[in-house]
């Protein structure tokens, strides 16, 4: 019991301590505070009205943005499907599948918008880092959503077409793909669901599409166009995520 | 009469998962003959049929399925097997597929590997699949998916499968335990009135007495791993029923007296 109230005080002057060195050592002023009211204010008043003559950039950029997450999720599936495969317990050895479980649990905790910054510096500005970030990235989830899928298949249907006589071709076709295809069908499109939704900041670190332009009117403190262009991102998030509800009622 | 299988001294010493031990089983089985396996859950049953299907690896004894001996160390060759069907307990169907399509697997051996790979069957391939369906009453299901179907009509697919192979055996493994008795009697019927209008011997594994009184000709008693007794249907015995499943119910598991 003793020990537990310890436990329990030890943890709170932890919390405390922590807090207090936060506000020691970062410069958050009293007046600072007060005065972000009135500034934050004056910066929502600058974006109204938005200006919507930059409509044409808005479509360039969307359409960047779309084609960076088609190729993007190109990538990450030619990618996930042989890593996805090395990944399952079922059709891999351990010395295989550990390994490559290990790799793709490093890649997922990996940020997107860091691999993305990496691959500006590497190939330059443009959407191609925002392309190879994207396939980079998604196959780290991509991969062991295949190789669960590989694993959950049902093993009865293909002892049953084992003692039928078939092949080991027609057994992958007739008995483990069936099942394997909707669930294949459903993580792909979801990851394409959040490669898209990703993407549309890549641009803010010269990794391509719509992104580009808040960070370019941004700087250039253009805030009312900067505010048309975060309508607009705003507005394709929401219309993904509806698209997202009718495709979960569609495969669940 | 010919021989359907003949199994000499077959043991199988059990490796640790699902599958139970057999000790010292003989038995013969005519052509034309319907036998059944009755004892309770854990005396060998689906061990025993999984080893003729050809399925276990690691048995001794000599094994002889329609003139074939079997292998212990290898599985058998492709070309035999459609000849020899398996009904599942649990269906073991792909449930996202059709009736048609499940029930066409079941000719995949005896398909050229092309056909079968590239999903085209012939058209006797397709007559030989809606007999079987019809046989099974479930012709107006042929399109139907699998998982939009009762555990009644799903077995009915899976003996339609079976019959879709032309097989001159079938091996049944508890294909009603999961089913209530009415649906039970008739899959019995129609599995082994089939069987019969085909000249195929059936082996069906059952706990229930009264199944296997009423649909068998002859009743092989398992008990933990060894074949108890083995009678013609008319002399199956309530005392040996009840010896059968003397102490059942706190019988412990095969592992368990392995380890002792």
């Amino acid at each position: 019991m003793r020990s537990r109230g310890f436990g329990s005080f030890a943890a709170a002057a932890l919390v405390a301590g922590a807090i207090l060195w936060s506000f020691a050592t970062t410069d958050v002023e009293l007046s600072r505070i007060l005065s972000s009211g009135p500034r934050i204010a004056n910066f929502l008043g600058r974006m109204f009205p938005p200006d919507t003559s930059v409509m044409q950039e808005i479509i360039k950029g969307s359409a960047e943005t779309m084609r960076i997450a088609i190729l993007g999720t190109l990538g990450a599936v030619l990618l996930s499907v042989p890593l996805g495969l090395l990944a399952s317990e079922t059709m891999a050895p351990p010395a295989s599948y550990r390994p490559i479980r290990t790799l793709l649990a490093f890649i997922r905790a990996i940020p997107l918008i860091l691999v993305a910054m990496l691959m500006v510096g590497a190939v330059g500005l443009g959407p191609l880092p925002g392309i190879i970030a994207i396939a980079f990235h998604a196959t780290g989830m991509l991969a062991k959503f295949y190789a669960e899928a590989i694993d959950g298949v049902s093993p009865a249907p293909l002892a049953a077409l084992e003692s039928a006589g078939a092949g080991p071709f027609a057994r992958l076709r007739y008995a483990i793909w069936p099942q394997m295809a909707p669930v294949v069908a459903r993580d792909t499109i979801f990851r394409f669901e959040l490669n898209l939704r990703e993407s549309l900041i890549l641009g803010v670190v010269g990794a391509g599409g719509i992104g580009f332009y808040i960070q370019t009117y941004v700087r250039s403190f253009q805030y009312d166009k900067a505010a048309s262009v975060t309508l607009a991102v705003v507005v394709m998030v929401v219309a993904i995520e509806g698209v997202n509800v009718v495709l979960r009622r569609r495969f669940s | 009469m010919t021989v359907a299988t003949q199994i000499d001294d077959v043991s199988f010493v059990h490796s640790g998962g699902d599958t139970r031990a057999l000790e010292h089983v003989s038995l013969s089985v005519q052509a034309g003959e319907i036998v059944a396996l009755l004892g309770p859950s854990g005396a060998g049953k689906t061990t025993f049929l999984t080893l003729l299907d050809g399925r276990l690896r690691d048995w001794r004894g000599r094994v002889s399925v329609l003139g074939t001996p079997l292998d212990p160390d290898h599985p058998p060759l492709r070309a035999g097997r459609p000849d020899i069907g398996f009904v599942f307990q649990e269906f073991a169907l792909v449930e996202r597929s059709t009736v048609l399509r499940n029930v066409l697997n079941g000719r995949l051996g005896r398909m050229s590997p092309l056909r079968a790979v590239f999903g085209a069957p012939d058209a006797r391939d397709l007559r030989v699949a809606r007999d079987a369906l019809a046989d099974c009453g479930i012709a107006d299901l042929a399109d139907r998916r699998v998982d939009s179907l009762s555990g009644g009509q799903r077995q009915r697919v899976a003996i339609a499968r079976c019959l879709a192979q032309e097989p001159r055996l079938i091996l049944a493994d508890e294909p009603v335990s999961s089913l209530d008795p009415t649906r039970a009697a008739e899959i019995l019927t129609l599995l082994t009135q089939a069987a019969r209008a085909r000249g195929a011997t059936v082996l069906f594994s059952s706990h229930q007495p009264d199944l296997a009184r009423r649909f068998a000709q002859r009743v092989v008693g398992m008990r933990d791993g060894r074949i108890a007794f083995d009678v013609p249907t008319s002399g199956l015995s309530e005392d040996a029923t009840a010896d059968l499943y003397r102490d059942a119910a706190q019988m412990p598991a095969i592992g368990l007296r392995a380890v002792i």
